[in-house]
């Protein structure tokens, strides 16, 4: 409403999970991997072994080109792509704890130079002054993360700054500690499965089967103590249970991602630990490859569970705060808070074109067309009536969306716009030879947007033992239900789909649901 | 006031705005001095690489020197470049995050390009017994994605100055794909930054030529070669200023003439500095005696300080009416504030344990 929106066609959300993935993967490896490092390099001094001081060596220009070029630049990168999708948050945060950014470059500083001169400074420090860089290289990289992971964690738990809008209560914030440790355990982890990769090039045989199984334990314990912060840091999030994963659509899949990725790490590590001579840089490569993947589900959770906010509980990702602006929204339209709609359009007085401002300006944060959180694999379903019933709903929806504070006309010109989009209702589009997938569309673009059969607002008890007539009835007058409920108006062939899934829902599967979860209801 | 200024947030500035505004220019003088070194000494390296004739002579020396301490500046560049990307949002964000968005594309491309061009700096500075043609061409890779960079910066940082234009360029492209290529300040602002980082990236070279003096031949090459670069590139400069002031609007312009008793001081004293910067640097130029770079050292220094609250006299000039509309409340968090000084104190401690022991080591 402040800012101009990008109208990215890929989804802003999608280029903040690639930027920041592939920045969090390297930015990790770099804390963890300056404590290997310097260990590793302590431990070869003592034994005085050369061979493994020369690959502690070879190693670190690996690491160097890595984290100094790719994780420092990246890291900028995040913070440009974050400000172009979400200047509102970027503000927030700038203003709330610039001075803990302002600390965290100071270990930044501390952190490039430190790894500079551990580099440079192989052949010409004493072997004291290279370990006591390689530490305070570790120590400044780690307390950059004891910084940033404050203010990331604030974001998904802002906790009892909400209230006192105080620098450390946000800070230290019910996620901070979990967060903490898991992401300690994962730069631990990477830091072994990185130096795996290069220690799979190692011709001497001996060498290498050592820093493997030494590697391949590194991972192991790691892996094995992050997943178990895990589960500490779920018993942190905010409103967790398993019946709210539903509310978020993509939570469960990632959820799952990650629990299989944890996994899949576990068992896969055991493999170089056992075998440590049939280890090459394929099988490195393919680890590598599940901890990206382990580590996009952690942050696409993170970020997931957030909805609908950027700032929980503060800050709308519409860029809309809580409470005073939504009040000022409500009151006066949204149109009046928009600053960045073309007054050509809005002065051509055409909906479609006026719906079009409102659709990249209060939609475009989120949702894509045919992509990311795409919006015509629903739009196509619905016409102009049902678009308009949904929009007031939106802030009750199952996916978490911001509440939708357009008045009448402009709540017109949105569904106006969307259906001209969308192509309109489109009933002959159900799949004809599959029934099962027709009732299954038909739910998902009506009941389904708000209701689970069994998890989130379940459906299946309160359907059990209706008969078709019952259903019939139950579709007939729905909007006297609750105040909430809009009335149901699909086309003939899209509710006989819809019956079909209810009478198969009513029919079975309600002993299926435990008393507990009957209880909880 | 324009509609299109996004309105302030309520949260209060966590210090004053003084403060921020010193340690966006102290930090952003440390990022300066880093960029004018880098992007000029692509530029000397690339000179040298071109007239060399055969490896290892004395061209080739000096290219492989400065190509060697590239990497370093890069590093330098990036490390110093958050500190005031981060003090200006917090004095200027709002405007800056708007132009952002309009020219998002180019913008964007600014990480992809860093990146490819700092890992080409590494691939010339580590690779060695390269052909003459093939060193040009990385060391050209370098220079040019390193002076796009520095182009999108400079469209981005005038566009945040003209909320007049905002509406017309983003309501023609919402998709992020425009630059400020109709502002008139655009190219005499770029090339006054490009020439004056050349002419920085000389007189440091002529510094540096200091610690070659056991090699006669390199010490003169580079201590004529940055000398007549910082004159000859000052003088091109002056007129580029010149170009530059008249190109900005009358009331900005008046500033510097006259209507700022402050503002017109640091045009005098930068103008007044430029020509004494000419003149030791021709004069350096001219002899075989080994002279002390010291004041050039100093003039450039003062000079580039000067230019950057020049730059804020400027900027203050174009947004006068839009601060002045949005005095922001101010909750200082003095304990916060302390920490960070704390640690801006053990940081540069330990930077000057690190780089002692790094150079004291080389001497020893």
């Amino acid at each position: 409403m402040n800012f101009p929106v990008w109208e990215l066609e890929m989804g802003g959300g999608v280029l903040m999970a690639v930027v920041s993935v592939l920045h969090v993967f390297i930015a990790h490896f770099a804390i963890g991997g300056g404590l290997w490092l310097v260990v590793t390099e302590a431990k070869a001094r003592r034994d005085n072994d050369a061979g493994m001081l020369d690959f502690v060596k070879s190693h670190s220009r690996v690491f160097l080109l890595l984290t100094l070029v790719f994780g420092a630049v990246s890291g900028v990168g995040i913070w440009f792509t974050a400000a172009l999708i979400s200047p509102a948050t970027i503000t927030v945060l700038v203003r709330a704890y610039v001075w803990g950014w302002a600390m965290e470059w100071v270990f930044f500083v501390v952190e490039i130079a430190a790894a500079l001169v551990y580099w440079y400074g192989w052949d010409r420090l004493s072997a004291r002054a290279h370990l006591i860089t390689g530490w305070i290289y570790f120590v400044a990289a780690f307390m950059s993360l004891v910084v940033i992971n404050g203010i990331v964690a604030f974001m998904l738990t802002p906790g009892g700054w909400l209230e006192n809008q105080q620098f450390w209560t946000g800070f230290f914030n019910p996620t901070y500690w979990p967060s903490l440790a898991i992401r300690t355990c994962a730069a631990l982890a990477l830091a072994g499965l990185f130096t795996l990769l290069s220690a799979s090039f190692i011709k001497d045989g001996g060498l290498r089967d050592r820093l493997v199984r030494h590697n391949a334990g590194w991972v192991l314990v790691s892996v094995i103590l992050a997943t178990a912060c895990g589960y500490w840091y779920r018993a942190q999030f905010p409103g967790w249970s398993d019946a709210m994963l539903g509310a978020i659509p993509v939570l469960p899949t990632v959820g799952k991602l990650l629990r299989w990725s944890s996994a899949a790490l576990i068992v896969l590590s055991l493999w170089p630990l056992i075998f440590p001579r049939r280890w090459h840089a394929v099988s490195a490569t393919l680890l590598l490859a599940v901890a990206l993947g382990a580590f996009g589900a952690g942050e696409w959770a993170r970020e997931a569970g957030r909805k609908p906010y950027t700032i929980h509980g503060y800050l709308y990702s519409t860029g809309v705060r809580v409470g005073e602006q939504e009040e000022a929204l409500a009151a006066d339209g949204v149109l009046a808070h928009t600053k960045w709609a073309d007054p050509d359009a809005i002065a051509s007085g055409d909906p479609v074109r006026i719906g079009g401002e409102l659709y990249r300006n209060w939609c475009v944060q989120c949702h894509t067309m045919d992509g990311y959180n795409g919006l015509r694999p629903y739009l196509r379903h619905w016409d102009e009536t049902t678009i308009a019933g949904l929009l007031p709903r939106l802030g009750s929806m199952r996916a978490l969306m911001p509440p939708w504070y357009g008045n009448e006309s402009e709540t017109a010109a949105l569904a106006a716009y969307l259906a001209d989009v969308g192509g309109g209702s489109a009933a002959g589009r159900f799949p004809t030879d599959d029934p099962g997938a027709a009732g299954e569309l038909a739910w998902r673009i009506s009941c389904g947007l708000c209701h689970t059969l069994d998890g989130y607002r379940p459906l299946r008890e309160s359907l059990a033992g209706m008969s078709r007539d019952d259903l019939e009835e139950l579709l007939d007058t729905l909007e006297e239900y609750t105040e909430q409920m809009p009335p149901y108006t699909a086309g003939e062939t899209e509710r006989e789909h819809l019956l079909d899934h209810l009478e198969k829902a009513a029919g079975g599967g309600a002993e299926s649901t435990s008393p507990a979860e009957r209880s909880a209801r | 006031m324009n509609p299109l200024i996004p309105s302030p947030d309520p949260l209060p500035l966590p210090g004053p705005a003084s403060l921020f505004a010193v340690l966006l220019h102290l930090t952003l003088l440390v990022h300066l001095l880093f960029m004018n070194a880098l992007f000029g000494g692509l530029v000397l390296a690339l000179i040298n690489v071109w007239r060399r004739r055969e490896t290892g002579d004395v061209h080739d020396r000096l290219a492989s020197a400065i190509s060697k301490l590239i990497p370093t500046l890069f590093a330098g560049t990036v490390t110093f470049g958050v500190a005031p990307l981060l003090f200006m949002q917090v004095l200027y964000g709002d405007f800056f995050y708007t132009s952002s968005i309009i020219i998002a594309w180019p913008w964007l491309a600014v990480v992809g390009m860093l990146i490819v061009a700092y890992y080409t700096v590494y691939l010339n500075a580590f690779r060695k017994g390269w052909r003459r043609g093939g060193r040009l061409t990385v060391l050209a890779i370098a220079t040019i994605l390193v002076a796009a960079t520095a182009f999108v910066f400079s469209n981005n940082l005038t566009l945040m100055l003209r909320p007049e234009r905002w509406g017309e360029l983003y309501f023609a492209r919402p998709g992020g794909g425009s630059l400020n290529l109709g502002e008139i300040t655009l190219w005499p602002r770029y090339l006054h930054m490009a020439l004056g980082a050349v002419a920085v990236a000389g007189a440091l070279l002529a510094v540096w030529s200091r610690s070659r003096r056991g090699d006669p031949e390199l010490y003169f090459l580079a201590l004529r070669q940055g000398t007549a670069v910082c004159g000859w590139t000052t003088m091109a400069n002056v007129m580029i200023g010149l170009w530059f002031l008249f190109a900005l609007p009358r009331p900005i312009r008046m500033l510097t003439m006259g209507d700022s008793i402050y503002a017109t001081a640091l045009f005098g004293v930068g103008f007044l500095l430029s020509l004494v910067m000419i003149a030791i640097a021709m004069r350096m130029n001219a002899t075989d005696v080994a002279r002390s770079p010291a004041p050039l050292a100093i003039v450039t220094l003062v000079m580039v300080a000067a230019m950057i609250l020049l730059r804020d006299v400027v900027r203050g000039g174009y947004l006068a009416d839009h601060l002045a509309a949005t005095a922001l409340p101010v909750s200082t968090q003095s304990l916060n504030l302390a920490i960070f000084g704390v640690l801006l104190a053990a940081g540069a401690a330990t930077l000057v344990w690190l780089i002692r022991s790094l150079l004291g080591s080389r001497q020893g």
